[in-house]
């Protein structure tokens, strides 16, 4: 698109799939009349034969929309009217309101709690800023996230009111994060991860204990499906149209943790990314999934060597690590830091070759020694590696492959202590049997 | 009667984006150097193959020019590359893009 804008004819080829795909993109772009062309190759096709015949089938495509006159459309695209968009979007009950936004393409599918006015009115009150303040513009559609759009969606999501600073937080780091904009919308169905820090997670009850990503706790639960929903209603990114994702990722309903700073032997995350110890964070990542391993013996080198023979050739370079405060502490108390673990791991974690994407693409594959071990890490970049410290007492490690992670501050409003202590007692209590 | 709720839309307003218009097409490609825009993902690579082929079958005096973007994750239009993005497209008459997605 920009070399359009530069003044030079294109065309571009893409996936015939990513149709929908293409055109939102290019009409968010303002050229809504890109000469696309739809191809049969399927995505990532390493298959000479298909792509010579894609190729073929479309080649004479490709040189029709280099040469061929522009039309009047094309040379000076009309405005579409305007989005009209009213702020009240329906009136009824329950049930209407629920079938209302689930047809306009809304929900993630579950019932919402009812935006009402005062619902909102309380959530935005919590965040201390202005209703109509704009945190920033989510792509692809470039949809504004005022603060009261922001209200409304965590009102369906179920979010108290006390999320809020979270949630605005969760739009920066969002926003500013380069991988965020492809990750959401890949074929690879990345999920965001997000990661809260810092003394908030007491305020809100965030659970980084037994069972941390299950369902059940209402701040975990809700501040990951409020996101999923503010991507959706304000950056626009809709599975199946601009969200290309192939099998999906039920982390995008809410993958949330804190975590354990108490009980880890190390700096906490937030502090690895230069914040204070003191400070509210929020770290997003994006995995595509999740193993969960039980440990080959509890000593520091049991515990390693469960993490370097589980990391699969497939998704080399891309890790977060979850250790549980036992596992964490076991590692700690024997010297290791964070630092040596990833060293160790980038160093051990190895497989065949003939394991690895890199083997299937070397142009030179039959000179290559398919047997040779090699290292799962790319060579010449920098390892990316999280280190996450929570979940229950047991003798488990988490692998999550996938990565690109970033931290922002949680700002808090002045009146915070008195906006916790009206929602701090939302929690479960269950009875004994 | 069930209670009555008035809800405000999720839907965000999205700023309008001034639309443009497209480039002006070449009469014809022949003796034209046309820009060969690898996108990201690897079957982008040899997509693009086949096309500078065949193009270069129909019109023996072609002449070609690759672009890659430096990386998945940074635009070619941030600071650091878009000097190196436009000095190419500005050296091309048209651009083939496969996003090989």
């Amino acid at each position: 698109m920009a070399i359009e804008a530069m003044g030079k004819p294109t065309t571009t080829l893409v996936y015939q799939y990513f149709l929908n795909d293409a055109h939102s993109t290019a009409s968010s772009r303002g050229i809504p009349n890109l000469r696309v062309i739809p191809e049969p190759i399927i995505s990532e096709c390493t298959v000479k034969e298909e792509i010579e015949a894609g190729v073929s089938g479309v080649f004479d495509q490709i040189v029709a929309n280099l040469t061929r006159p522009l039309t009047a459309e094309e040379r000076a695209p009309k405005a579409k009217e305007a989005e009209k968009l009213s702020r009240i979007s329906f009136k009824g009950n329950l049930a209407e309101v629920n079938r209302f936004f689930y047809q306009r393409g809304w929900t993630d599918g579950l019932p919402v709690i009812p935006p009402t006015e005062e619902a909102v009115a309380e959530m935005v009150a919590a965040s201390g800023l202005p209703a109509d303040h704009v945190v920033a513009k989510i792509d692809p559609r470039r949809g504004k996230a005022t603060v009261e759009q922001i209200a409304i969606n965590a009102v369906m999501a179920g979010a108290l009111p006390s999320y809020m600073p979270v949630l605005i937080a969760g739009v920066k780091v969002f926003t500013a994060n380069p991988a965020s904009a492809t990750m959401t919308v890949s074929t690879g169905s990345w999920s965001p991860f997000w990661v809260i820090n810092g003394p908030v997670r007491k305020d809100l009850n965030l659970n980084s204990s037994y069972g941390t990503l299950n369902p059940g706790d209402v701040a975990n639960a809700a501040i990951g499906r409020a996101m999923s929903l503010i991507l959706k209603n304000i950056g626009g990114i809709r599975k199946g149209i601009e969200d290309m994702g192939v099998f999906g990722n039920p982390g995008r309903y809410s993958m949330v943790a804190a975590e354990n700073e108490e009980e880890s032997p190390w700096e906490p995350l937030h502090v690895e990314a230069d914040l204070k110890k003191e400070d509210s964070a929020i770290t997003l990542s994006f995995p595509h999934a999740f193993q969960q391993l039980n440990s080959y013996a509890t000593d520091d080198m049991g515990i390693l060597a469960t993490i370097v023979s589980n990391i699969y050739p497939g998704r080399f370079g891309l890790l977060g690590i979850i250790l549980t405060p036992p596992v964490a502490g076991a590692l700690g108390s024997r010297g290791w830091t964070k630092k040596k673990i990833k060293d160790y791991i980038v160093e051990h974690a190895k497989a065949p070759l003939d394991h690895t994407v890199r083997y299937y693409n070397a142009p030179d594959r039959d000179k290559l020694d398919p047997g040779e071990m090699v290292s799962l890490f790319p060579p010449g970049r920098p390892a990316e590696i999280n280190i996450y410290v929570f979940g229950g007492y047991g003798a488990w490690e988490g692998l999550l492959s996938g990565g690109s992670g970033s931290t922002a501050k949680i700002e808090l409003p002045p009146n915070w202590d008195k906006t916790v202590a009206r929602y701090r007692n939302v929690v479960p209590s269950y009875v004994r049997y | 009667m069930a209670e009555q709720y008035e809800v405000l839309s999720p839907w965000a307003v999205a700023d309008p984006i001034p639309l443009r218009g497209l480039a002006e097409r070449v009469p014809s490609l022949a003796g034209k150097k046309v820009g060969l825009f690898q996108d990201v993902k690897r079957a982008a690579k040899p997509i693009l193959t086949v096309v500078e082929r065949k193009l270069k079958e129909r019109y023996p005096d072609i002449q070609t020019s690759w672009y890659a973007p430096q990386s998945m994750s940074a635009s070619e239009l941030d600071p650091k590359n878009i000097g190196k993005f436009q000095d190419w497209a500005k050296g091309v008459d048209a651009v083939v893009a496969a996003v090989g997605d």
